[in-house]
C-alpha cells in the first residue's frame, strides 16, 4: 500500500517539475475558476430577475380594472421559471428555451425569448460554464498530464528496473493510477464546493452529491482509460495519439452524430405544420366566441332543459360564459393532445440520443448532468405542463365569472349598447382566480432516475477499463 | 526524384497520417451530406407550407362575411428559403425562425414566435462544414503537423537530416506544407461536390475555399511556430491543443459573455408586455386615445366616418396598429442591440481564427444575424402590405367581396 503512495507521490513531483504540467493545470485552474464565478453570478442574477418579475406579473394581473372577464382572458398572464439551484453546474437547455411563456385563453404558447437568439454568436462550443470544463476540458488536461504515466518509463527502460525491484506490475499500474485520480480529485474541488452551495440555496442533499459524484465518476472513467492506454502503447506518440482520437470522438463527433442520425430517425414536425394539422380539427369543435355555433347545439339544449326554461335569455346563467367553458374544456384537450404528442416525441428523441453516451462517455454524463440538475428537456416539459394547468385554472376561473356574474343580453348587446356594455364590466375582485406561481423542478428522486442511465453507461465503461487495465497491470512486462 | 515527390511516398507511408487525412474526409463528406439533407427537408418543408397555408386560408376566407372578420382569420404565410450554401453552415437558422404565419394583428406579437427544435439538439450543436472546419480540422492538422520536426530529432534523424538536405527548413517546410495541402483537399473536394450538386455559387466556393485555407494556413502556422521550439512531440501536441482550446472555446465563449454584457438589450418579454397592455388597455380608453395616434400615421383616414359603436374592427385593428407604434422604440432597441451585438462580435472574431471562420461561413451561407434580421423586416414590410391593402377596405365604404381576397399581395422572397 506505501508503495503505491510513494509511486504516487512520485509523480506529483515529477509533475510539479515540470514546467508543462504546472502551466497546464494553473491554466486549467483558472478557466475553471472562471467559468464557476461567472455561471454562479449569471445564475443569481437570473433566480432574481424572474422571481421579481413574476411578482410583478401577478400584480398586474390582479391590479387589472373592472373589465369583461373575456377581456382578462385575451390580457393573459406571464409564468417565469427561475433557474434552479443546481444550474450553477450545469444550467443547462435554459439558454436554448427561453425560461417565460405567456399564457392566454384558447393558445398554448411556446416559451419565448430564448438568450441563445439574441446573443453573439461566436461559434465555439458555447457558454463557459462548469458543466462543460468538467465534461470536455478536464479529460483533455488529465490526456495531457497522463498520457506518459506508464509508456514513458518503457522508452526511458526504466520499467524493468521498476520491476526487478520487487514492485509488482499492479502495484506500479495503482500507484500511477492514484497519482493521476489525485490531480482529478484536486480539480473536482471547485465542484464540491457548487455542490455545497447548491444544498445551502435548498437542493436535495443527494440530488446535489448525486451530481458530484456522476462527475467523479466521469472523471474516474477517463483517469482509467488514460493509464490503460498508456500502458497499451509503445510509444509516447501513439499512447497521446489514441487518447486524442477518443477524446475527440468522444466530446466533438459522437454527440453531434448523434444529434443528427436521431433527427433523421425520429424527425419532428414543425409549429406551423402542427398548426395547420390543429386547425382541421379545431374547426370540428366550434369557436367559443360564438355561442350559436352549431357545436354548442348539445351544451344550449342540455341547459335549457335542466333549468326548465324556453328562452336561454330565461337561463340563471349567462349562456355565452357557459359556451366559453364548454369551448375552453374541448380546445384544452387537443391543445393538450398535441402537446403531449410533441413532448412524447421529444422524449423519445432524447433517449435515442442519449443511447449514444454507451459510445461517448460525453454524452452520457452531458444528459445525466442536466437530469440531474434539473435543467434537461424533460423539466422543461414539466415548466410547459404546470403552466399549462396555471392557463387553464384561471382562464376558466374568468370563464366561470363570465357565465355566473353577468346577464346574457347584456353581453350579447355590448356591442351596441354602452349601458349594457357598462354592465358586463365585472369588479377586479374576481381576477384572484389567478394562483401564484412558482416552479420547481421534480423531486431529486426522480431526476437522480432520469440521470440514471448516464450512470449505468458510465459504470460500464469504468468497469470494462477497470478490467482490461486489471488484465494489463498484470500482464505488465518491460 | 524532387523533395516533393519523395515526402509525398513518404506520407502515403505513414499510416497514421493516413488515418488522420481519411478521418477528414470522412467528416467532411459527413457534414455535407448531413448538410444537404436539412436543406433539403428545409426546401421541402416550405413547399408543403405554401400549399397547406392557401388551402387553410381559402377555406377560412370562405366563411367570412365582412373585411374585419376575413382580416382577423386570415393567416399568411412568410418565409425565408436556405441559400444554394446554406448546407455548409445552418448557423441561426437552428435559433432564429425562418418561416413565420401572421396575421392583420399588432405584429409585436408574432415575430417572436418560434419554431424551436428539440432543446438538447440545440444546446450540442451541428455536425455541419462550418464546425468541420473551425473547430475540427485545426486538431486535425495540429496532430498531423506536431511530429513533422521532431519525430526525427527523437528518432535520431534530424542531424542528418539537417545536414543533407541542403536548407534544413526547406524539408520541414516541403514536408508540413503536404500535410496541410492534403488536409485542404481532403475537406474542400466533399465541399466542392455538395456545392456542385445545390447549384452554389462559384464565387461562393471559392470564398470558402479560401476561407478554409487560411484557417489551415494559420494553425499550420501556429504547429511550426511551437515545433520551433525543440520540444517533443508531445508536448508539441498538448501545447498546440491549449492553443486550440484557447482560440477556439475559451476566447469565443468569454467574448460572447463579454459581448451580451457589453451591449444590453431591453428584454424580448418586456416587448411583449408593453405590446399586450397597450392593445388590452385600449379595450377600456376611450376612442379617440386610440384613433388619434392613429390618424397621426394615417392622416389619409382621419376623415373617414367616425366610430360610434362600442365595437367596431376599424377601431380593434386601429387599436393593433397602435399596440405596434407603443412599442416601437423598444423593439427598434431590441434590434439594434442585436445588430450592434453581431458588429462587436465580427470585430472580436478577429482574434479566434475559428470564430471568424465560422462567421465568415454563416456570412457566405447567408445563415448569420445579418441574413435573420434581413428576414425580420421582410416580414415586417409584407406585414405592412397587409395594413395597406385592408385599410381602404376597413376605413372604405366598399361592401365586403369575399373574391377580393384572391388579390391580397403574396409573400414575395427577396434576393
Amino acid at each position: 500500500m506505501s508503495r503505491i503512495f510513494s509511486l504516487a507521490k512520485d509523480e506529483w513531483r515529477l509533475w510539479k517539475r515540470s514546467r508543462l504540467a504546472v502551466v497546464a493545470i494553473l491554466g486549467f485552474a483558472i478557466v475553471l475558476a472562471a467559468a464557476c464565478a461567472g455561471t454562479l453570478l449569471a445564475m443569481s442574477k437570473a433566480t432574481h430577475e424572474r422571481e421579481s418579475q413574476q411578482a410583478v406579473a401577478e400584480q398586474t394581473f390582479l391590479d387589472q380594472p373592472a373589465r369583461h372577464p373575456h377581456r382578462m382572458v385575451h390580457y393573459g398572464h406571464y409564468a417565469f421559471r427561475a433557474p434552479p439551484p443546481l444550474a450553477i453546474v450545469d444550467p443547462g437547455v435554459d439558454a436554448v428555451t427561453g425560461q417565460s411563456i405567456f399564457l392566454e385563453g384558447h393558445r398554448q404558447n411556446t416559451a419565448m425569448f430564448a438568450d441563445a437568439r439574441a446573443s453573439a454568436d461566436l461559434g465555439g462550443l458555447g457558454a463557459l460554464t462548469p458543466a462543460l470544463v468538467y465534461q470536455i476540458l478536464l479529460p483533455l488536461l488529465l490526456i495531457g498530464i497522463g498520457h506518459a504515466l506508464i509508456v514513458r518509463e518503457r522508452e526511458a527502460r526504466t520499467l524493468g528496473p521498476l520491476l526487478a525491484q520487487g514492485v509488482t506490475g499492479s502495484e506500479l499500474y495503482l500507484g500511477k493510477s492514484l497519482a493521476l485520480v489525485g490531480i482529478g480529485a484536486v480539480m473536482l474541488v471547485p465542484l464540491l464546493g457548487l455542490s455545497v452551495f447548491a444544498i445551502a440555496s435548498g437542493e436535495n442533499l443527494a440530488a446535489s452529491l448525486g451530481l458530484f459524484s456522476l462527475y467523479a465518476l466521469h472523471t474516474l472513467v477517463w483517469c482509467v482509460a488514460i493509464v490503460l492506454i498508456s500502458t497499451l502503447c509503445k510509444t509516447r506518440g501513439t499512447a497521446l495519439g489514441v487518447l486524442i482520437a477518443l477524446w475527440l470522438a468522444s466530446s466533438l463527433i459522437v454527440p453531434r452524430i448523434a444529434v443528427a442520425s436521431t433527427a433523421a430517425l425520429l424527425p419532428s414536425e414543425g409549429k406551423i405544420e402542427t398548426d395547420l394539422r390543429m386547425q382541421a380539427d379545431l374547426r370540428e369543435l366550434g369557436d367559443g366566441h360564438n355561442a350559436s355555433d352549431p357545436a354548442f347545439d348539445q351544451l344550449r339544449a342540455n341547459l335549457l332543459a335542466e333549468y326548465d326554461v324556453d328562452r336561454v335569455e330565461d337561463l340563471p346563467v349567462n349562456l355565452r360564459g357557459m359556451v366559453a367553458q364548454q369551448g375552453e374544456a374541448d380546445l384544452t384537450r387537443l391543445l393538450n393532445q398535441y402537446a403531449d404528442e410533441k413532448m412524447s416525441l421529444e422524449r423519445r428523441q432524447s433517449e435515442t440520443a442519449n443511447a449514444f453516451g454507451w459510445l461517448s462517455p460525453m454524452m452520457a454524463v452531458s444528459a445525466a448532468s442536466r437530469a440531474v440538475s434539473g435543467t434537461d428537456t424533460t423539466t422543461h416539459h414539466r415548466f410547459l405542463r404546470e403552466t399549462e394547468a396555471l392557463r387553464y385554472e384561471f382562464v376558466q376561473g374568468l370563464n366561470k365569472a363570465h357565465a355566473e356574474k353577468m346577464a346574457y343580453s347584456d353581453d350579447i348587446n355590448r356591442s351596441s349598447n354602452a349601458e349594457a356594455e357598462r354592465r358586463t364590466r365585472i369588479s377586479p375582485e374576481n381576477w384572484d382566480v389567478l394562483q401564484s406561481f412558482h416552479f420547481t423542478p421534480d423531486g431529486a428522486d426522480q431526476r437522480l432516475a432520469r440521470g440514471s442511465s448516464g450512470f449505468r453507461q458510465l459504470c460500464l465503461w469504468l468497469v470494462l477499463l477497470s478490467v482490461l487495465g486489471i488484465a494489463a497491470a498484470k500482464r505488465l512486462k518491460p | 526524384m524532387n523533395s516533393f515527390t519523395r515526402e509525398f511516398v513518404f506520407l502515403i507511408k505513414d499510416r497514421t497520417a493516413f488515418l488522420w487525412l481519411a478521418i477528414a474526409a470522412i467528416a467532411a463528406v459527413f457534414a455535407v451530406a448531413l448538410g444537404l439533407q436539412e436543406v433539403s427537408n428545409q426546401r421541402q418543408s416550405i413547399a408543403d407550407l405554401i400549399e397547406a397555408d392557401r388551402i387553410d386560408r381559402q377555406t377560412v376566407q370562405a366563411a367570412q362575411v365582412d373585411w374585419g372578420d376575413a382580416a382577423y382569420y386570415s393567416f399568411h404565410l412568410t418565409y425565408d428559403e436556405p441559400s444554394d450554401f446554406a448546407f455548409a453552415a445552418l448557423g441561426q437558422r437552428d435559433v432564429a425562425p425562418w418561416k413565420h404565419r401572421i396575421r392583420m394583428l399588432a405584429l409585436e406579437g408574432q415575430i417572436y414566435e418560434s419554431d424551436a427544435g428539440h432543446p438538447d439538439f440545440a444546446l450540442i450543436g451541428r455536425f455541419d462544414f462550418a464546425f468541420v472546419v473551425s473547430l475540427l480540422a485545426p486538431l486535425l492538422l495540429i496532430i498531423l503537423l506536431h511530429d513533422v520536426r521532431s519525430s526525427e530529432r527523437a528518432a535520431g534523424r534530424y542531424e542528418w537530416l539537417a545536414a543533407t538536405a541542403g536548407s534544413s527548413n526547406r524539408l520541414w517546410f516541403v514536408r508540413s506544407a503536404l500535410r496541410t495541402g492534403l488536409l485542404c483537399i481532403a475537406l474542400l473536394l466533399p465541399l466542392w461536390i455538395a456545392g456542385l450538386v445545390s447549384g452554389a455559387a462559384a464565387p461562393t466556393l471559392a470564398l470558402a475555399s479560401a476561407f478554409t485555407i487560411a484557417h489551415l494556413i494559420f494553425w499550420w502556422g501556429v504547429s511550426m511556430l511551437i515545433d520551433r521550439l525543440n520540444w517533443s512531440s508531445s508536448v508539441n501536441l498538448i501545447a498546440a491543443f491549449g492553443v486550440w482550446l484557447l482560440l477556439a472555446v475559451i476566447a469565443p465563449a468569454a467574448m460572447k459573455a463579454g459581448v451580451d454584457a457589453a451591449v444590453s438589450l431591453p428584454d424580448g418579454g418586456e416587448i411583449m408586455l408593453t405590446q399586450r397592455e397597450a392593445v388590452n388597455d385600449a379595450w377600456d380608453l376611450p376612442k379617440e386615445a386610440t384613433m388619434d395616434p392613429f390618424f397621426e400615421r394615417y392622416p389619409e383616414w382621419a376623415n373617414t366616418q367616425p366610430i360610434d359603436q362600442p365595437f367596431e374592427w376599424k377601431w380593434y385593428f386601429a387599436f393593433q396598429q397602435v399596440g405596434d407604434q407603443k412599442t416601437e422604440n423598444l423593439s427598434s432597441a431590441y434590434r439594434e442591440g442585436r445588430e450592434a451585438r453581431d458588429d462587436l462580435a465580427g470585430l472580436l472574431a478577429w482574434l479566434a481564427p475559428p470564430a471568424l471562420v465560422e462567421r465568415s461561413f454563416q456570412n457566405l451561407a447567408k445563415t448569420d444575424v445579418a441574413a435573420a434580421l434581413e428576414y425580420e423586416d421582410s416580414v415586417r414590410a409584407y406585414h405592412a402590405q397587409l395594413r395597406a391593402w385592408y385599410y381602404p377596405k376597413l376605413f372604405g365604404t366598399e361592401a365586403f367581396d369575399g373574391d377580393q381576397l384572391m388579390d391580397i399581395p403574396e409573400f414575395i422572397v427577396s434576393s
